[in-house]
């Protein structure tokens, strides 16, 4: 049963997942297009390039936040039984928070650089697109996974009634 | 280069005290880095990284073949392969067993992952083998043996990375995975054949099936195998010939794959606008996942570079007048050995930035070397103590004890020594067809 602050959580990350979602299936449509209309009216989509970085950096980013807070990062689980109770948990809250620390500074870094590209006006080779916009959605997605981390590893530590709390982090490991 | 012995060593506990590889990675990389230049001067590096990595064209190559074997399976493929081997093989001794790699074969040739193939196979061939008697340790055994073979036969998410990562022609690396795979097929039914022949309860044989089922059976995957024509194909450049003139790069393959799979899931009417939308989001999420450990890892391996650890390394090798077969006999050992502990993109990630460079310039072919590491990779997967695909499979049949399943490993892990001696022996097995493309 997931808590009340799991399911204002859920309802907080539908929308990214959505706009994930739909870049993704884009991105699909688009390459496929672009390799139909080159080859049969020698007609190719010349955006297709700089949009699919664009589409890159959306899936990517509006993924990550998600992800963090779900303990979704790939994780070396080898030693986890000698961990239990409420050590595990002090050492996920732990991890939690030393992760989303870690992401400051690169927020920061990454702030500098957005503005730098506005300053400097750098647009996208087709379509004209502003490169600070995208630098910016990186920026402000990287922020909110530092937050989301911290938060989850407050709440981890002295509030795990909140999450339901079962020892570990879930880890969903990747596919390789 | 001590600096980046140090940082290795800092990596691995951080990992082991489960800090994400990601981080684990890219905090080392980020404090060593500063350590060497300045505060700003790493945060510049960091910072770029996160945005570049982000935007790479290349690397769109990921998402789209994950989407394409999430797709194929939708449309039900994991079980008419199976059928189709079953009712070509499933009369012979072992031959339930025998099906299951040729499936997982097939499976592989859609699907860029081993653990998701070990995963899906198992929930399809597992049933069946129970059903006809099989010996727990055979049929768990078959499945993460076969398995493995998801990140060798094309396409592979591990060989797109080794291919980025150093600027090997992925088309090239996708088409040398071929042969070792179809070895690789070969070499594991000899095993299930041994193991049989050892103990004939193990693996008893099922009904024949006629001619007609079997053809009945292929039907239901021309499709499928048309994809991976197209998409294998496409790549190689079979289709460049008026009026077509198609020549894919990775990433339109991947594309014009994951559109097929998404096509033939639809014409069979097994996607609905809910599992649509769940095969979308688990792509991204498993493709954020990933980009984390990459970024992670350039981070890393720019801070080893700047200490000078392959440079270094390849010192101590010419001085040391160690024979290049010496010295690749000793990387594959450290392969062997961290495959023990790590899973197999942040092992990749971890030491081909180091390795590749020696490799290369003791006159190694960087495709073939791809090709070994991958080979490696596979046998780390199903090494005890932490043989990854063994444990997907013990997710799925929980009731069979870990050992059991390692103990029905063993002859499958014996060839694919062999195969991986044979792949070292004669390298043209490798580098064959992607010579003459």
């Amino acid at each position: 049963m997931p808590t009340r602050f799991q399911r204002v959580c859920q309802n907080l990350a539908f929308a990214p997942s959505l706009l994930a979602a739909a870049t993704l299936f884009a991105l699909m449509v688009m390459t496929f297009s672009d390799v139909m209309l080159r080859s049969i009216f020698n007609a190719p989509i010349e955006a297709a390039t700089e949009l699919t970085r664009i589409f890159m950096a959306i899936i990517v980013f509006s993924s990550l936040p998600i992800i963090s807070a779900r303990g979704g990062h790939i994780v070396v689980d080898i030693i986890d039984p000698l961990f239990k109770g409420a050590v595990a948990r002090l050492r996920d809250g732990i991890i939690f928070i030393i992760t989303g620390a870690l992401l400051i500074w690169p927020t920061q870094r990454c702030y500098v650089l957005a503005e730098r590209a506005r300053d400097f006006g750098d647009l996208t080779e087709y379509l004209a697109i502003p490169q600070y916009l995208i630098t910016y959605f990186i920026t402000i997605s990287t922020g909110i996974t530092a937050l989301v981390l911290i938060v989850t590893g407050l709440v981890t530590l002295f509030a795990p009634s909140l999450i339901d709390y079962e020892g570990g982090a879930s880890s969903e490991s990747e596919p390789s | 280069m001590e600096a980046a012995l140090i940082g290795f060593a800092a990596v691995l506990i951080l990992v082991l005290l489960r800090l994400p590889i990601a981080f684990a990675m890219g905090l080392v990389g980020m404090v060593g880095y500063m350590l060497e230049t300045s505060f700003r001067g790493a945060m510049s590096m960091v910072g770029r990284l996160i945005i570049d990595t982000s935007q790479d064209y290349g690397l769109s190559v990921i998402p789209l073949f994950i989407l394409m074997g999430l797709f194929v399976n939708k449309g039900g493929l994991s079980r008419e392969l199976y059928r189709v081997s079953y009712d070509f093989l499933g009369h012979f001794k072992g031959g339930l067993a025998m099906a299951t790699i040729v499936a997982c074969g097939g499976f592989s040739a859609i699907c860029g992952s081993s653990l998701a193939t070990a995963a899906t196979m198992s929930k399809v061939a597992m049933p069946e083998m129970r059903k006809y008697g099989y010996s727990d340790s055979l049929s768990t055994a078959s499945i993460a043996a076969g398995g493995t073979l998801g990140i060798l036969i094309p396409p592979s998410v591990i060989l797109v990375i080794y291919g980025l990562l150093t600027e090997t022609s992925i088309g090239k690396l996708f088409i040398a995975g071929i042969i070792p795979g179809i070895l690789g097929v070969l070499l594991y039914l000899v095993a299930v054949r041994f193991t049989v022949a050892r103990n004939p309860d193990s693996g008893p044989s099922g009904e024949r099936a006629s001619w007609g089922e079997r053809l009945a059976a292929l039907r239901g995957i021309w499709a499928v195998l048309l994809l991976f024509f197209l998409v294998i194909g496409g790549l190689y450049g079979v289709f460049d010939f008026w009026p077509l003139n198609l020549t894919f790069s990775p990433t339109e393959a991947a594309g014009m794959g994951a559109m097929g799979a998404f096509l033939i899931a639809l014409s069979r009417g097994s996607l609905t606008l809910k599992n649509t939308y769940e095969v979308l989001v688990e792509t991204a999420f498993t493709t954020a996942s990933l980009f984390a450990v990459l970024i992670g890892a350039w981070i890393f391996s720019n801070f080893i570079n700047l200490a000078g650890l392959p440079q270094a390394l390849l010192a101590f090798v010419n001085q040391s007048g160690f024979s290049p077969f010496t010295v690749m006999l000793a990387i594959l050992a450290v392969y062997i050995v961290l495959g023990c502990v790590f899973e197999s993109l942040s092992m990749l990630l971890l030491t081909v930035p180091i390795f590749f460079p020696l490799v290369t310039s003791l006159g190694y072919d960087p495709i073939w070397f791809g090709i070994i590491v991958v080979v490696v990779t596979e046998i780390s997967l199903i090494t005890p103590p932490v043989g990854l695909n063994v444990f997907v499979l013990k997710g799925v049949v929980k009731d069979v004890p870990t050992a059991t399943i390692f103990k029905g490993v063993t002859p499958f892990w014996v060839v694919d020594i062999i195969r991986l001696a044979l792949l070292l022996i004669i390298p043209s097995l490798v580098l064959f067809l992607p010579q003459n493309m």
